[in-house]
């Protein structure tokens, strides 16, 4: 019984790895373009966003598992469904976290963008070196809030099929008559937030040495 | 001087044989406006070498706008602005022409500490004063260290070399921008209300810091509506009204003899 759900479990894991690895860095060009100052572009981003919040996300997922076939007629294979989980858990994610970085890049004072500016720093520069470490700091919390969330959110991949944690205590519930699965993978998932919350924790102190 | 060869790195010898005899800044005729309002009308400055000017004048005289365009951050719609050899923007046609290499060539030759100072809170004092030289103008850790280390030791900052901004006090976080804006080694070093945030006796090493600066050849422009300290430590003063400067000469002459009548109605309302 443990060892399906550890099964599943490493499953879980690799979606929420590898949509933290992906939408991580995706969402700051979406920021970026929302904050852009090119007007198409900036629609362009915020509708986009829009459209990733105000979708659920098991439809974008179903979305991304079925038009290879009914869009361009193309079977897909077996391996497809974990490639379209991913693809639609990074996508969206990364929707979520680029309104978080722009909020955080809103926040910054327009002093630092002027002090910078004076002091010949290009604006690449200005970015990577005065306004982004700054900017982290600031989002910590809600980056935590969401990546917390995205524990959890790994669980819609069972609606689609694929063998992740609560795939396979639902299925252990069943053959075996008990809820002891659903417990044990409730406890897991907890201790999966509680560590996120400890590290959280610890990234947020070492980033305390200053406050503005 | 040509517009292409101010693209290129100048020469440092030959720029500063042609720097010598020129003033700080120059400014001719400069106008702005936002929308209908005119801001500035016809302002024409120069502060040299050694020189302390301050800019004086209510609220809402301009003066804030002709410090931001002064340095850069926002661009005046007609005039001629130079800083030393660097022309940075030429008068065309009615308008102000900026150069964009010559804006970067002359952001290496002002610095200005701002009224709350902008200091970098995520860097240490000594990060805050080398990020920039290192990055901007390419030099060597080893050497700007060092020019950073003798800058905090005159300034009384050599303890706080590993402090953030946020563990200083207001007056040590002055001079924290002041050794930043240094670090760069401008001819010209602005202040935008210099002494807004310090009590009396902080006031009184301020203006003895100005003076240094000025004898050891710096030019030192100062905006502020603080006629005392104005008046102590200028060499010149520059009274701007409605974004016209209406009076201008030694802080005596100005202050206890004007002879516009707009600044003698201003100096009545605010020196007694």
């Amino acid at each position: 019984m443990s060892s399906l759900l550890l099964q599943g479990y490493a499953t879980s894991l690799q979606i929420f790895a590898i949509t933290l690895v992906g939408a991580i860095p995706l969402g700051v060009p979406i920021a970026l373009g929302r904050l852009s100052r090119i007007r198409p572009l900036s629609l362009l981003c915020q509708l986009f966003i829009s459209i990733m919040r105000g979708t659920p996300l098991m439809l974008q997922m179903f979305a991304v598992f079925f038009v290879p076939y009914y869009m361009f007629g193309v079977q897909t294979g077996p391996g497809y469904m974990f490639v379209a989980v991913m693809l639609a858990f990074v996508v969206n994610y990364a929707a979520y976290f680029a309104e978080i970085y722009r909020s955080g890049i809103q926040s910054m004072p327009q002093g630092q963008y002027e002090a910078a500016e004076v002091l010949g720093y290009s604006k690449g520069q200005t970015f990577l070196r005065i306004i982004l470490p700054q900017v982290v700091k600031r989002i910590l919390p809600s980056m935590g809030n969401e990546v917390v969330t995205l524990v959890k959110d790994t669980s819609l991949a069972f609606s689609i099929g694929l063998a992740e944690m609560f795939t396979s205590a639902r299925a252990l519930v069943a053959s075996q008559r008990t809820m002891v699965p659903f417990v044990l993978a409730a406890v897991i998932y907890w201790i999966t937030c509680l560590l996120i919350e400890l590290v959280m924790r610890r990234v947020e102190k070492r980033m305390g040495y200053y406050h503005d | 001087m040509t517009r292409t060869e101010l693209r290129g790195i100048p020469q440092p010898d030959q720029s500063f044989a042609s720097f010598m005899g020129l003033p700080a800044v120059y400014l001719r005729g400069a106008k702005k406006s936002f929308g209908e309002k005119e801001v500035l009308r016809d302002v024409s400055l120069l502060i040299n070498k050694g020189e302390v000017v301050s800019i004086i004048g209510p609220s809402g005289a301009g003066k804030s706008t002709l410090l931001r365009c002064l340095t850069l951050l926002d661009r005046f719609d007609a005039g001629e602005l130079a800083y030393g050899n660097v022309s940075v923007a030429k008068q065309e046609a009615a308008h102000a022409l900026y150069d964009d290499a010559a804006m970067q060539l002359a952001r290496m030759r002002f610095g200005i500490v701002f009224q709350n100072f902008n200091l970098f809170p995520h860097y240490t004092v000594m990060q805050n004063l080398t990020d920039a030289p290192m990055v901007v103008q390419g030099r060597q850790r080893e050497e700007v260290e060092v020019q950073a280390r003798e800058l905090m030791e005159r300034l009384g900052l050599s303890e706080h070399a590993d402090k953030v901004p946020c563990e200083l006090s207001g007056g040590q976080q002055q001079r924290v921008a002041i050794a930043r804006a240094l670090c760069m080694r401008p001819q010209i070093i602005y202040f935008d209300e210099a002494t807004s945030a310090l009590d009396p006796r902080l006031t009184a090493d301020m203006h003895a810091l100005i003076r240094e600066l000025a004898a050891d050849g710096m030019a030192v422009g100062i905006v502020t509506h603080e006629m005392g300290f104005a008046r102590e430590v200028s060499d010149r003063v520059l009274f701007l009204f409605d974004g016209q400067i209406v009076e201008e000469g030694s802080p005596d002459q100005v202050m206890e003899s004007p002879k516009d009548a707009r600044t003698r109605d201003f100096l009545s309302r605010t020196l007694d």
